[in-house]
């Protein structure tokens, strides 16, 4: 997140680079339509290792991420899944959770340096994925063992017990509940976001078990979100010319198909495979980003791996990124799929008896 | 269905014009009858095509007269501007009505039938009644909505036929066609296409401007805005067009308990 002077390399396109950013930022807008988030942390180490620099990778990815979430949102507003009120809010908060986020990276950064900074990156990143990770992941288990169902979770019922003023009616997402809880909730999803790029990781499970939204509602309005978010941090990197519009474009060609579909992909299937998308995606990431931990520990001295060790493993952490991702649009094309397939028999049924 | 029969009761008018014509004399023209009508009821801003038909006709052998209605809702006062909002939204349902019945004018004039078009809000049961008093001679109702004869009525007894056309008035705009549907997909289509070859094309230059930082910022946030409105667009038709969509939520509108009410006639017509 540093300004850089002089002219930066833009990197020259050809077919593999726009298929490659084309399929990522397809398979991003659907898990992204789907569960609200995503698909930005496989972009922005995909970009850099097609020879993009840091600070233009992060950049054209802020820039498609939030016309991508406008589109996601909007689409799932006209569902009714998006509660504005909600969404805005915690966008506001989440607002300043990204400064604070950003201030920690800046002091993490000077403390310890760039290998200290990558190593905290990657312990947070781990640390959230893996427990709440795997909270979703097993409370979707047990939602589809019940055969279907959500209800509030028991933090959440507690929770909005207490009055504490000013109370917010949030009426899509059927929740009553008090401020001094929103709040902490996007302040939470904006370091995360300026941490791990990724806010809807606790954004979105926060609003689920934590103010007992709806999964539906939860990571549509975290698109809301995004968007704000995605549209305050392009506006900084635009400002310093780090935009390369070329890729965000390819990009977004990719995305605004993706998200559409993974938006209506959440009309089609039953509500709890949000969870198991998102959970599932969480605890592959979390393999994927413990495989670069050895890595920054040797940096720091803590660890002593040789080179060709470190080389399989970073190369094996990208893999696990790019892994989470496919497997996540695997399981949500593979329900849609599962869904379509059960509905049409009843409609040829129909057909036939009035026939 | 005659005069004696009607549910307007005696109409002095006519009386006075009937004992003109049985005693030989010439009825004048402002002691003239007023010709019986057939009131038409929809609740949305048109009528589809069938029903129009249907009454068109049955009017046309009848030798009756056509009120159609259209009822649109009655917009509860909430929150602020509540009154602008809802004066807009009649304007809006009003103009609606009024464009969609021009068509109807024309087909009327070259039938050589007499029809009224009328744009009430509110209630159905309160629009029946306030027209029920204001119209003379109305020997029936076609009624096109979804809501049933005991809801529509409210005091009102007159004879109600309903025409259900299976799909349901509340799904006024009919289901776009393959052909539409393709050539949308389409033109927005190339519309992406163009842009998107506007753009690298021209990438040197635009790369130029699009990164010199400070205001030239809006460039790349207004080109993405573009982009996904126009792309947003051929992508959602692209999807309709494969067939993939959301199931249909059709909007049930609640059904109020009915009044016991005396037993009328009751005919279901599939147009």
């Amino acid at each position: 997140m540093h300004e850089m002077a002089g002219s930066v390399p833009f990197i020259d396109l050809n077919s593999t680079t726009i298929l490659f950013l084309f399929c990522v930022g397809f398979v991003g807008g659907l898990v992204s339509g789907f569960i609200g988030s995503g698909g930005a942390f496989v972009l922005t180490p995909g970009m850099m290792s097609l020879g993009v620099p840091a600070a233009v990778a992060v950049a054209s990815n802020m820039c498609h991420k939030f016309p991508k979430a406008l589109v996601g949102a909007i689409k799932r507003y006209k569902y009714g899944q998006v509660d504005l009120k909600l969404g805005l809010i915690m966008a506001a908060s989440a607002g300043v959770g990204v400064q604070v986020g950003i201030k920690i990276q800046e002091w993490i950064l000077k403390t310890w340096g760039q290998a200290g900074s990558n190593l905290y990156v990657s312990l947070t990143f781990v640390a959230v994925l893996v427990l709440v990770g795997g909270y979703v992941f097993y409370d979707a288990y047990r939602i589809a063992r019940q055969g279907g169902g959500e209800k509030v979770s028991p933090l959440a019922r507690r929770l909005k017990q207490i009055h504490l003023p000013p109370m917010i009616t949030f009426h899509t997402a059927n929740t009553r509940i008090s401020l001094w809880f929103t709040l902490p909730i996007g302040f939470a999803t904006g370091m995360l976001a300026a941490t791990i790029a990724v806010g809807g990781f606790i954004g979105v499970p926060g609003m689920i078990y934590v103010l007992g939204a709806p999964s539906l509602v939860a990571s549509a309005t975290e698109l809301v979100i995004a968007f704000v978010m995605g549209l305050g941090g392009t506006l900084k990197w635009a400002v310093n010319g780090m935009v390369d519009i070329r890729l965000t474009l390819i990009i977004l060609a990719g995305s605004l198909l993706g998200v559409q579909l993974g938006a209506i992909g959440t009309t089609y299937v039953k509500e709890h495979m949000i969870k198991v998308v998102m959970g599932t995606i969480m605890l592959i990431v979390a393999v994927s980003r413990a495989l670069a931990v050895p890595r920054y520990l040797t940096d720091l001295g803590l660890m002593a791996l040789g080179p060709g060790t470190l080389t399989v493993l970073n190369k094996m952490s990208f893999l696990f990124m790019c892994l989470a991702l496919v497997v996540g649009a695997v399981i949500i094309l593979g329900a849609m799929w599962r869904a379509e397939v059960s509905r049409r028999p009843g409609i040829e049924a129909t057909e036939e008896s009035l026939g | 269905m005659d005069g004696k029969q009607s549910s307007t009761g005696w109409d002095p008018r006519e009386a006075a014009a009937a004992s003109l014509m049985a005693k030989g004399l010439s009825v004048p023209p402002e002691m003239a009858p007023e010709n019986r009508k057939i009131l038409l009821v929809g609740q949305g801003a048109r009528f589809t095509d069938s029903v129009l038909d249907y009454a068109l006709n049955l009017a046309d052998r009848l030798g009756y007269d056509l009120v159609a209605v259209n009822v649109g809702p009655a917009s509860p006062a909430a929150g602020p501007l509540a009154g602008l909002k809802a004066r807009a939204r009649r304007a809006w349902f009003c103009a609606q009505a009024s464009w969609a019945w021009r068509p109807v004018r024309k087909r009327l004039k070259a039938a050589g039938l007499k029809a009224e078009h009328q744009v009430r809000f509110g209630g159905l049961g309160e629009v029946m009644t306030v027209l029920h008093r204001e119209k003379r001679r109305i020997e029936f109702v076609l009624n096109a909505t979804d809501s049933r004869e005991a809801d529509m009525l409210g005091g009102v007894s007159l004879p109600v036929f309903t025409i259900s056309t299976g799909k349901g008035e509340m799904n006024m705009t009919a289901e776009p066609n393959v052909r539409q549907v393709l050539g949308r997909t389409l033109g927005w289509g190339a519309a992406t296409v163009a842009l998107y070859a506007a753009v690298f094309l021209n990438s040197e230059s635009i790369m130029g401007y699009f990164t010199r930082g400070g205001w030239y910022a809006a460039l790349p946030v207004a080109t993405v805005f573009l982009f996904s409105y126009i792309h947003g667009t051929f992508a959602h038709h692209l999807w309709e067009a494969l067939g993939i969509r959301a199931p249909q939520q059709k909007v049930r509108p609640q059904a109020r308990p009915a009044r016991r009410q005396r037993p009328r006639p009751r005919l279901r017509l599939n147009v």
